[in-house]
């Protein structure tokens, strides 16, 4: 069995407020509580097994980085008791402790030193992170020179290599762009495949459902559900829906644009990228289609280029509703489609929906171009186009599922 | 018995946490000295030799004044520039490391705010630089004025003398934390301070009536500690009580208030 590498009893944390300046000081002196408390995170209780991948859901405010700061040792618990047995990284806020005026070789030193490295254990570690970096001839200039990706870069370069064994990740599973994306994803990739304890957080509850062994909910700062990725997300999901349609029921954002082929143009090189996307409804080329239920063929067309250094990418489509929520995807990882290039590494794709099954209502689609693991997004082309499905029938729901009535 | 105890450890600990802290954690200090040597000196044309040549050109400012301009003469003692050394380097070490001290959270703020940063180390932070400087500035200084066993006897008194303002140091830091104002008055009471002391005068210069009035001055004492031992004159053992009986005084005060306070910095700032 997997020994418990994080453990939290009754572990809670609350935020001072005082009603006069102060009164803070007054509570300093005396050591007699003068504050009120608001609970960031209630008493929480967790075991957390060597080698799991943690993921965490829940809204703004719900206490997702409150718990992540506890365990990144950034805040102090209020109550309970935390122990964490191994060295803790943290992606949340990368490049924080940088000094401007110092060369990146000393702001490297600096962090690991905060970090609690030892020199000789940093010594040993320096060339991994400027490698990885990627900016060997900056080392010795003052940061303050150094563009926003290159510190993103160094900083994102020492996070990884202080060897930690738990991996706190707030929101993004790679950082950068374009190759530096692609490399740092897989850098927390090896940490998931070297049996590293990870932490992660995030909005999206796609990476969260396909990389976490078990999910964490949090609503007003108390554990709402824990388990399994599927069952949890799924209540997360359903609970996001309901929320989003007490607040506001709203309107599709219009597809924007006219053009009914989206050409897309930020690209970065040396990785997969997206040519261009077109929607057909029975053969006719728009950017906004009005078309019958379970009557019209919908068809959309992606033209990609694959990068020659990495693995072939891999393509998702995903229709959305007029609130934003899922209805549908489809992904050619999931359904076994290899993509296939030509000589200059591009291709392209069709993906058909015959006799399209929704019912009325307004939706979206979007592109993404994924690696091919289907976790990581080289590219995500929003609002493709939009199609306004009329409906003649009395059905209801949002979509027409194949059926047979059998009378006996 | 318990009390004692805890008062015991607590005396401990106020001593041991933050002067331990280098040792605990010797490559953060070292690199944070390292930075602050770079946010003192980058873009300077002197550069690192700033920490050293800022106090020489103050001594000799005030050399200027008091020895040329104002012709100040020991009645038979050692020479003005003798005294003026031996007391204005120690006292421009205590002065650097009580001015910074009332901004010490807000100053380091950036770097404990959003990462595991070990608040402890702050107040050595602050003492490494100074203590470097003025132990080196004053040890050959002394050796060159007054001999080797001087200069051996002077590598104590800056220790000494930062082990003595570390609950100054505390106080200070706690106090510029929550009153900013603190570290625009301070500056003027060390001034204040700095001619309340002989230090660019020779104490018999002083009338008989305020003469009467110097125990109250602790730093008073401190001179006549240090040039009693560094010339091998009388060391006024009531100075010595004086100071080590204020030391114990503000020592707990100063570590509870400072410990109670790291709980609220990283919300506060």
């Amino acid at each position: 069995m997997p020994e418990t590498i994080i453990r939290l009893d009754g572990v809670s944390k609350s935020y001072r407020s005082y009603a006069r300046d102060i009164d803070r000081v007054l509570e300093i002196i005396t050591g007699k509580s003068r504050h009120q408390s608001f609970n960031a995170l209630e008493p929480l209780s967790l075991s957390v097994a060597s080698g799991e991948v943690i993921g965490v859901v829940g809204k703004n405010g719900a206490g997702k980085s409150t718990l992540l700061k506890l365990l990144a040792g950034t805040l102090q618990t209020s109550t309970g008791s935390l122990s964490i047995h191994g060295r803790v990284s943290a992606i949340l806020e990368l490049g924080a402790s940088f000094h401007p005026e110092m060369s990146g070789h000393d702001n490297v030193y600096l962090t690991c030193a905060i970090q609690g490295l030892t020199r000789p254990e940093t010594d040993a570690a320096y060339a991994a992170i400027v490698d990885f970096a990627g900016i060997p001839d900056f080392m010795q200039r003052a940061v303050k020179t150094y563009s926003s990706g290159m510190l993103m870069r160094l900083a994102f370069s020492i996070a990884t290599h202080v060897n930690p064994d738990i991996l706190i990740i707030d929101e993004a599973l790679s950082v950068g762009d374009g190759v530096f994306a692609r490399r740092s994803f897989d850098r927390i990739m090896e940490f998931r495949k070297a049996g590293k304890t990870i932490f992660f957080c995030s909005h999206s509850l796609y990476q969260v459902e396909a990389l976490c062994d078990r999910v964490l909910w949090l609503d007003q700062g108390r554990i709402k559900s824990q388990g399994a990725p599927a069952r949890v997300i799924t209540g997360y999901s359903e609970f996001l829906q309901q929320q989003a349609a007490i607040l506001a029921p709203a309107e599709p954002a219009a597809a924007s644009g006219a053009a009914p082929v989206v050409a897309v143009a930020t690209t970065h090189a040396g990785v997969p990228q997206v040519l261009n996307v077109s929607v057909r409804v029975d053969g006719r080329l728009a950017k906004v289609h009005t078309l019958q239920s379970c009557q019209n063929l919908v068809e959309v067309d992606i033209k990609f280029r694959a990068a020659a250094n990495l693995p072939m990418p891999s393509i998702g489509v995903v229709i959305l509703g007029g609130d934003g929520r899922y209805i549908a995807s489809a992904g050619t990882l999931n359904d076994g489609i290899t993509l296939h290039t030509g000589s200059d590494h591009s291709g392209s794709i069709t993906l058909r929906f015959p006799d399209f099954p929704l019912l009325k209502g307004c939706y979206v689609l979007e592109v993404y171009l994924l690696c091919e693991q289907g976790l990581h997004i080289y590219e995500r082309v929003r609002q493709v186009a939009e199609l306004n499905v009329e409906q003649h029938s009395l059905e209801l729901g949002i979509v027409s599922l194949a059926h047979h009535w059998l009378a006996h | 018995m318990n009390l004692l105890l805890r008062l015991g450890r607590l005396c401990f600990d106020s001593v041991c946490v933050p002067l331990g802290a280098p040792l605990r954690h010797a490559s953060l200090v070292r690199m944070l000295v390292k930075r602050e040597i770079a946010a003192r000196t980058s873009g300077t044309l002197l550069g690192k030799l700033w920490p050293l040549v800022q106090p020489g050109l103050q001594v000799l400012g005030f050399w200027f004044m008091f020895a040329v301009v104002y012709d100040m003469r020991s009645r038979g003692g050692p020479s003005f520039l003798q005294y003026l050394l031996l007391g204005m380097l120690p006292w421009l070490c205590l002065s650097e490391v009580l001015s910074r001290s009332t901004g010490l959270f807000r100053e380091f703020s950036v770097l404990f705010a959003r990462s595991t940063f070990p608040l402890e180390v702050l107040p050595s932070v602050v003492l490494v630089i100074p203590g470097i400087v003025y132990s080196t500035a004053l040890v050959l200084t002394t050796g060159w004025m007054l001999g080797v066993v001087a200069a051996l006897k002077a590598v104590l008194v800056i220790p000494l003398l930062l082990l003595w303002c570390l609950p100054l140091l505390l106080l200070c830091a706690v106090i510029g934390l929550f009153v900013r104002d603190f570290g625009q008055v301070l500056p003027f009471l060390l001034t204040l301070l700095m001619y309340l002391t002989p230090i660019l005068y020779f104490p018999d210069m002083l009338p008989e009536r305020a003469r009467a009035w110097m125990w109250l001055n602790p730093l008073a004492d401190w001179m006549a500690v240090i040039h009693g031992a560094l010339t091998d004159t009388v060391v006024p053992i009531n100075s010595v009580f004086r100071l080590a009986g204020l030391w114990l005084l503000l020592l707990l005060p100063g570590w509870l208030l400072y410990r109670r306070t790291l709980l609220h910095v990283r919300e506060l700032l």
